[in-house]
């Protein structure tokens, strides 16, 4: 799974400490999410797609 | 002090006493004094009572081991409450597990124990065990960070299969009579080992995929 998480978050001009925070999950877990080591739970990428207000599929998209 | 600055004179503090900041300084003291008592219990040079004693010091290396692990742990994001109480946890655990195995071995030695009561004393190092296991069970209920629980469960899952392919592996080998008889606690040590070795293989890929 591709993720925009990096790219959402130079936007807001976040560091991956304030994403955490944000989604109360620890850095090292969005910099798995990021670099797309981990592809999040369901709960989880409702909570960052709600932190972003944008739809799940414009944040993750499948590989292929 | 500003921001900056203060981060440039903590800096500074950490490479000055740079060792005295590395979890690995701690283990390395720890299985080097554990090694060095052992060296000294088989050549005859100390008694068990001393050789117990020593095993007892040695371990206090795992209070600063503990601290500088965490402190590693909070630097890289690594660090949640549910993690400290497993490390107090273990700790604990760590320290009534060696308390009782020395006075297991201790009695033992000194009194031809049988029936109920070789079974009580038999509990002594078991029961700061199952301490252990339950500690790791509570972590996983307790994390709340569903990366930080599924790295715990890769690494838990590791440990079963080395102790599933040790434990059949030299089962068959003893069978065959080509290795001599290994007590079955020794798949607690496997399965820490195996545990262990899943963290360094997770650390490792996370390195090889940062620098790709």
């Amino acid at each position: 799974m591709k993720n925009r998480l990096k790219v959402l978050r130079a936007e807001r001009d976040w560091t991956q400490s304030d994403l955490a925070e944000r989604l109360a999950i620890s850095r090292q877990s969005v910099n798995a999410i990021e670099t797309g080591k981990y592809d999040p739970s369901l709960p989880l990428a409702f909570r960052i797609a709600a932190l972003f207000a944008m739809p799940i599929e414009e944040i993750f998209v499948p590989e292929n | 002090m500003p921001r900056d600055l203060r981060g440039e004179t903590m800096m500074a503090q950490e490479s000055a006493s740079g060792w005295r900041q590395r979890p690995g300084f701690y283990a390395g003291m720890m299985l080097g004094s554990f090694g060095a008592i052992a060296g000294l219990r088989l050549s005859g040079a100390i008694n068990a009572p001393t050789g117990f004693i020593l095993m007892a010091a040695a371990m206090l290396w795992m209070v600063p081991l503990v601290r500088t692990g965490m402190d590693r742990q909070k630097r890289c994001g690594m660090l949640s409450p549910a993690i400290v109480r497993y490390n107090r946890r273990f700790m604990l655990a760590s320290f009534g597990y060696m308390l009782g195995l020395g006075i297991a071995v201790w009695l033992n030695e000194r009194f031809d124990l049988a029936g109920a009561v070789a079974f009580a004393v038999a509990l002594l190092p078991v029961v700061p065990t199952l301490a252990m296991v339950w500690t790791m069970a509570r972590y996983l209920v307790e994390e709340d960070d569903e990366y930080l629980r599924h790295r715990s469960m890769i690494a838990n899952l590791v440990g079963l299969g080395a102790v599933l392919s040790v434990g059949c592996f030299y089962g068959f080998l003893e069978t065959f009579e080509l290795v001599p008889h290994v007590p079955g606690w020794w798949a607690v040590p496997v399965w820490a080992i195996g545990m262990g070795a899943g963290q360094g293989w997770m650390a490792l890929r996370k390195k090889d995929r940062a620098e790709g």
